[in-house]
């Protein structure tokens, strides 16, 4: 099971990644709400995998994902997207992201991208 | 296309793009009305229902203008209960909306735009960014009449989510709607010229004026090239069909079908036999080295 670091700006979102997470038997070691916050507490907490949304104020998901690559290329990042930013997924993906959820997901789908990227 | 029929086509297109989003929530329980194009200097938020909350999702690359979403506060409780797995009968029915129910509904409104954008991307050619979402609490109508930079187009869109009645109200600055009805003319021209191209969010109706070309084949002929640019006048080509064969129907370029050529008032006329599925359409060779 897997330390996880969980990043998206809605409360909603994370509660309910967070429980999907937990109920698998992963635990989720820390929370961030915007790209700002995903590299900081990436560099803090060095997480197992983490999630990422795409969409977010301040710094976007997808920006977060380079540096953090920078920082740590073997990181391990499932980017979290809703429908119709399939172009920012392939970017995400070109990137070096290892796998992508799409909102709103489905709880199976969440596990098999984080138990596939941790392989 | 004038600047009215883009922006009506904008709300169907928003509309049903946000209607599929929601239902992946709440099934068949939401549903929309027709777009209306406000009158300018009309204030764009008059028919949301309050008190409200509204979360606004801004374009930020590829188009600006802004996507406004009002809801009232039952319709955000339920609609986080649906986005949970919950029933109407749990949904929260107090006075105070949760953070969690208010960030349901600004994930909902993410969601449902980014489908949004997805939909006009297609249709412009460009790719449209949206903004994370932001969700705001009115008492009343008049504290939104400041609340948004106001645009000159703006469309009006009345949903209902769960029995609640909601809206979704679009400000479109005026390069948004250049941009959207160029799109729509080129993809009409393109219908004319015998492309018809799918997807994009435009409704089938709007196609059905665009006037098309049909003709009949009696029969076709192969030969090289060097003798098909010799032939001069007086020279006979073989077609390959019979007189009582039928002939082949084209609407441009696309075969649709087949039919017998008949005389009518001394002019050529073709009764249709048969028409092919429209699934399968054969493209004519007609004009090109066969």
């Amino acid at each position: 099971m897997a330390r996880v670091l969980v990043v998206d700006d809605a409360a909603f979102m994370r509660k309910m990644l967070g429980d999907v997470l937990s109920k698998a038997g992963h635990e989720v070691i820390g929370e961030g709400t915007n790209g700002n916050d995903a590299v900081e507490r990436f560099q803090e907490l060095r997480p197992d995998i983490m999630t990422l949304d795409i969409t977010m104020p301040e710094k976007d998901g997808l920006t977060a994902l380079r540096e953090i690559l920078t920082l740590e290329p073997a990181a391990k990042v499932v980017m979290c997207s809703a429908l119709g930013q399939e172009s920012k997924v392939l970017e995400a993906i070109k990137a070096g992201a290892k796998d992508f959820v799409v909102k709103p997901f489905q709880p199976d789908r969440v596990i098999d991208a984080i138990g596939k990227a941790l392989a | 296309m004038t600047p009215e029929e883009a922006l009506t086509r904008l709300g169907e297109s928003t509309g049903d793009a946000l209607l599929d989003a929601l239902r992946t929530f709440c099934g068949d329980a939401v549903e929309h009305g027709a777009p209306v194009v406000v009158p300018q200097g009309e204030p764009p938020l008059a028919e949301i229902p309050v008190p409200a909350v509204i979360v606004n999702v801004s374009y930020v690359d590829g188009v600006t203008g802004g996507n406004i979403f009002a809801m009232t506060r039952h319709g955000v409780q339920r609609l986080a209960a649906a986005m949970m797995g919950l029933g109407a009968d749990e949904a929260g029915d107090g006075d105070e909306l949760s953070e969690l129910e208010l960030s349901a509904a600004g994930e909902a409104m993410n969601q449902m735009m980014a489908a949004a954008a997805g939909a006009t991307s297609a249709l412009l050619g460009d790719q449209i960014e949206i903004g994370p979402p932001e969700t705001r609490f009115f008492e009343s109508p008049d504290q939104t009449a400041d609340a948004y930079e106001l645009t000159p187009h703006v469309v009006s869109v009345p949903f209902t989510v769960l029995d609640e009645p909601c809206r979704l109200v679009l400000l479109v600055p005026n390069a948004f709607i250049v941009k959207m009805s160029r799109a729509l003319s080129d993809l009409e021209a393109e219908a004319a010229a015998g492309g018809i191209r799918t997807g994009g969010g435009v409704p089938g109706a709007s196609l059905r004026r665009v006037p098309v070309r049909v003709w009949a084949e009696l029969g076709r002929s192969h030969m090289p090239v060097g003798r098909a640019v010799s032939l001069q006048p007086g020279a006979v080509v073989d077609l390959d069909a019979a007189p009582d064969d039928p002939v082949q129907l084209y609407v441009n370029g696309r075969r649709f079908g087949s039919g017998r050529l008949l005389l009518i008032d001394n002019e050529w006329a073709v009764r249709v036999d048969e028409v092919l599925p429209s699934t399968a359409p054969t493209t004519s060779t007609r004009g090109g080295i066969d």
